[in-house]
């Protein structure tokens, strides 16, 4: 017993500072499996200070990051306390096969016009299986997209998908980022499955987990998704303290965090928490300022720049536009997919589960830690005439603050180093030779 | 795949071609000869006039045949089609054309591609003024274990040595540097020291960021140095989008790496903050040091033997006005080591620093070559400097100030003065890039592969 509360202790002083990013003092270790525990807890190239001239890199190497293949099918089959059992589409079911084979598509490079880009390179395991790195993702060639990249643990979850809900459905989603042009560029949905056909390693694949039916638009989709439905993280220490009522659990100033969350943070308004379980979403999209705040801004005129370790410059924002490849896109939410002029600047309340690793935050990455978060909260949001009636100024103090932050730092889950790790372990597909291109079709030698 | 523009034969005045002797000692050659300024050692040399300049160029989506080429300029003032494009080999696909660098008989040009991992391989040996496409290596990533971004492609005997930028499982700074052979078969990847893994590496101050950007030699004192710039994610980033990204902005290499020549092993790793880029080398037996300019902070460092023995970083001057970031990128170091061009792409000049004293330089002259400027190439001689803009496809200024040219500068000791421009853009070719020299005086005295220097070393 007491050993298993110092571990406990260990994890949530552990799990703070994972969520600012990992101490520069750092010990590496790897455990018996090889697996390093904790390159699955953020970036390798950990910046974590970088904005003072005392920082101290503490990196990891590419290569040192080992995986371990996990039974990911349980996660979906002995669902972690703290989530509902999850719903398939109709006629669905899991399978080891299908799981496996959209592991394999998940991680693979190839599946893009030049084969640079799978869907882990936005997606990242050991970051929060979104990106740490980039306020707003970037795709094909370096094309913008305007929105940070969510994460997909506990996507299953969601009704709706993308920060604007324009899909409703995982099997077609997946392919919303296989076709766009600044994602993974590919011309067509023909040309995705006629160069899966021709790579090796794929031969017999799909017809073994769909039951001969072969490899369809249908069945890449439901490949992915029965992937990324065992992504399930939950049974964190808010888990094993509301559901399985281990007083120890959190620690006090999390406990008060929690009755802020619910009571005068107002945040289980959007952010559900029921008797039986919590999925920290109402799967509905709402205005919070924020979006309208960024499309009716007036740019500063100088911008701060960081050009090293604790040196900052301020640079003329005309400077910055010169070098602008195209102006910044707009983005006006829920609005865009429904044209309704009372849909603008909604977005998707995302699932907060995890959330100490996702960082950064809101549809636009803009906020690069949560404090930040909930001082926009604590404000009011941005008012404007379509500000959701849920957000107002909520008066939290400093310490209060710090308490809501540290409850949602409480509910990381259980399993990140085994999703993390399993990922790890994943093959990436980067081009061979034998593979389509061509380069190798030609009359040219290639290697 | 190959277009053919008016062909005016005119072979120029022929330079001649020196093929060193090499004595080793020990493995380390003593004597080394090299081309324009920039170039290795192992190489053989144009000591007169060039005749060709082959301009690894970017394609624009939306212009001409929208992909990456590489464009043969010719620029011997005897040939009748001085001062035009003679030749293109398009490679097909928008690969991030970036550098590109000679086999150390020069008979093949590498040059790689930041974005597809492509590396293509051109025969300029066969009919200089007509380069084409030899070879396209198309596994790099896999190959070398998950490398991204070939960059440096930099000859060793019998070797090239391809430094990469990032790597595939974040597409960030960390990653490392492979090793082919001049054919072209891969051999061996050496990753950039990180703290986890420093490889023996001695890490003298705070940062082991794993980073890379260029790769020189020092083989007189069996030395090799990379620089550190920054991952994918960054470098095919929109540059006015990335500067407004904190988090990006923390993904910038701060290091250098000395690196033992022969076994290839990391042996210290210096705090250089703020992108050291390219890395020049001193030519003279007995200055033991290269040069490199940070893209950020604005500064030159000299990488040096001190009198004990040990390498030493040192920041040694300012370029311009830092706070206003001018972002020097490519230097070229003359061959009496006694000036070193830097070029800073945000206010589109060329600078001369004075390096006589290194660890004092001067600057002494400055002229602004265009509305953005990236890569310059000198002549052995020192007396005529090519120039180029781009500096990658998402970092080039837009509107009226993207101008994509090539322009060669005549250089007298005191001032530039303008030969010819041509304008990429205005031929529909693309961004124009960098660029390496030809010559037939190379061929002609020395056609086979059994006649280079490399071979008459290994007899």
């Amino acid at each position: 017993m007491i050993i298993n509360m110092l571990k406990l202790y260990a994890w949530s002083l552990f799990l703070f500072f994972c969520c600012i990013f990992i101490s520069s003092s750092t010990i590496l270790l790897a455990d018996d499996d090889g697996v390093d525990k904790e390159a699955v807890f953020g970036p390798g190239d950990r910046k974590h200070g970088y904005d003072k001239e005392s920082y101290v890199t503490n990196s990891l190497s590419v290569t040192a990051r080992k995986g371990k293949q996990a039974d990911l099918l349980q996660f979906f089959n002995e669902i972690p306390l703290g989530l509902p059992k999850m719903k398939l589409p109709g006629g669905s079911t899991m399978t080891e096969e299908k799981i496996s084979l959209g592991r394999r598509l998940f991680f693979d490079r190839r599946l893009s016009l030049n084969d640079t880009f799978s869907c882990a390179i936005c997606h990242i395991p050991e970051q929060g299986f979104t990106n740490n790195e980039l306020a707003t993702a970037l795709g094909f060639e370096g094309r913008s997209v305007k929105r940070n990249s969510p994460t997909i643990y506990n996507v299953g979850y969601y009704n709706v998908f993308f920060h604007d809900a324009r899909e409703d459905s995982l099997e077609q989603q997946v392919w919303s980022p296989l076709l766009a042009r600044n994602e993974m560029a590919n011309p067509s949905i023909g040309y995705v499955i006629n160069k899966i056909k021709r790579i090796k390693e794929y031969e017999g694949l799909f017809e073994a987990a769909f039951d001969g039916k072969g490899l369809t638009m249908e069945t890449v989709g439901e490949a992915l998704s029965s992937y990324q439905r065992t992504l399930n993280s939950a049974n964190s220490r808010f888990d094993q303290w509301y559901y399985a009522k281990q007083e120890d659990a959190l620690t006090e100033d999390e406990k008060a965090g929690f009755a802020l969350f619910t009571g005068k943070g107002k945040c289980s308004a959007c952010h559900l928490i029921n008797e039986e379980y919590a999925l920290f979403t109402d799967n509905l999209l709402h205005n919070t300022g924020h979006g309208y705040a960024v499309s009716m801004g007036i740019q500063p005129e100088k911008t701060r720049v960081q050009l090293a370790p604790g040196v900052f410059v301020n640079v003329d924002t005309e400077i910055i536009d010169s070098v602008r490849q195209s102006p910044k896109q707009n983005d006006v939410g829920l609005y865009t997919i429904t044209q309704n002029p009372f849909d603008r600047w909604k977005f998707r309340t995302p699932i907060l589960r995890n959330v100490a690793l996702t960082a950064p935050y809101m549809h636009d990455g803009a906020f690069t830690n949560l404090r930040k978060v909930v001082e926009f909260y604590n404000q009011g949001g941005v008012p404007n005439e379509l500000l959701s009636p849920l957000i107002s100024p909520l008066n939290l103090t400093e310490q209060e603050i710090d308490q809501l932050v540290a409850f949602m730092l409480s509910l990381t889950g259980d399993n990140i180093e085994i999703l993390v790790a399993d990922g790890f372990a994943a093959p990436i597909g980067d081009i061979r030779t034998q593979d389509p291109n061509w380069a190798h079709d030609s009359e040219f030698k290639t290697e | 795949m190959k277009e053919m523009l008016p062909f005016k034969w005119a072979r120029g005045a022929v330079a001649s071609a020196l093929i060193g002797a090499v004595a080793l000692v020990g493995g380390v050659p003593t004597a080394v000869q090299a081309d324009e300024t920039c170039m290795s050692p192992y190489m053989a040399k144009i000591v007169g006039q060039e005749d060709f300049v082959y301009v690894w160029t970017l394609g624009v989506e939306g212009m001409g045949d929208e992909q990456d080429k590489l464009v043969t300029i010719s620029v011997n003032p005897d040939a009748d089609d001085y001062g035009e494009v003679v030749h293109i080999v398009s490679v097909g696909g928008r690969n991030e054309a970036h550098h590109s660098g000679l086999s150390d008989d020069r008979r093949f040009l590498w040059a790689g591609g930041l974005d597809s991992n492509k590396i293509f391989i051109f025969d300029v040996h066969s009919n200089p003024r007509e380069p084409s496409l030899h070879k396209v290596i198309t596994n790099f990533v896999d190959k070398t274990g998950g490398m991204v971004g070939p960059h440096t492609f930099y000859a060793l005997p019998g070797r090239i040595m391809v430094s990469a930028l990032s790597n595939n499982v974040d597409h960030g700074g960390r990653t490392g540097m492979a090793e082919y052979t001049s054919e072209g078969e891969f051999v061996a990847a050496h990753w950039f020291p990180t703290d986890d893994d420093l490889r023996g590496a001695d890490k003298t101050g705070n940062f082991a960021d794993g980073y890379g950007y260029d790769v020189r030699v020092l083989p007189r004192r069996n030395v090799m140095l990379t620089s550190s710039f920054t991952g994918w994610s960054n470098y095919m980033m929109d540059f006015g989008q990335m500067l407004s990204d904190p988090e990006a902005m923390k993904r910038f290499g701060n290091t250098m790496v000395v690196w033992d020549l022969h076994t290839r092993k990391p042996k210290k790793v210096f705090d250089v903050p703020g992108a050291p880029l390219e890395i020049r080398c001193a030519w003279s037996g007995t200055n033991n040091y290269c040069f490199t300019t940070t893209a950020l902070t604005s500064k030159i460092w000299l990488i040096y033997e001190d009198k004990d023995g040990e390498w030493q970083a040192d920041e040694v001057a300012d370029i311009g006005d830092p706070s206003k970031v001018p972002l020097p990128v490519d230097i070229s170091i003359t061959a009496d080591d006694q000036g070193l061009w830097v070029q800073t792409f945000m206010d589109g000049k060329t600078r001369y620093f004075d390096i006589s004293d290194p660890h004092n330089p001067k600057q002494t002259y400055e002229h602004e070559i265009g509305s953005q400027v990236n890569m310059i190439s000198q002549s052995w001689d020192g007396k005529r400097a090519y120039f180029t803009t781009s500096l990658l496809g998402s970092w080039d200024k837009t509107g009226k100030d993207d101008e994509q040219w090539f322009k060669l500068y005549h250089w007298n000791g005191k001032k530039l003065d303008h030969q010819f421009t041509i304008d990429f853009y205005q031929l529909k070719l693309g961004r124009a890039h960098q660029m390496r020299f030809g010559a037939y005086s190379l061929y002609s005295q020395a056609p086979n592969s059994s006649d280079t220097m490399l071979s008459q070393v290994e007899q």
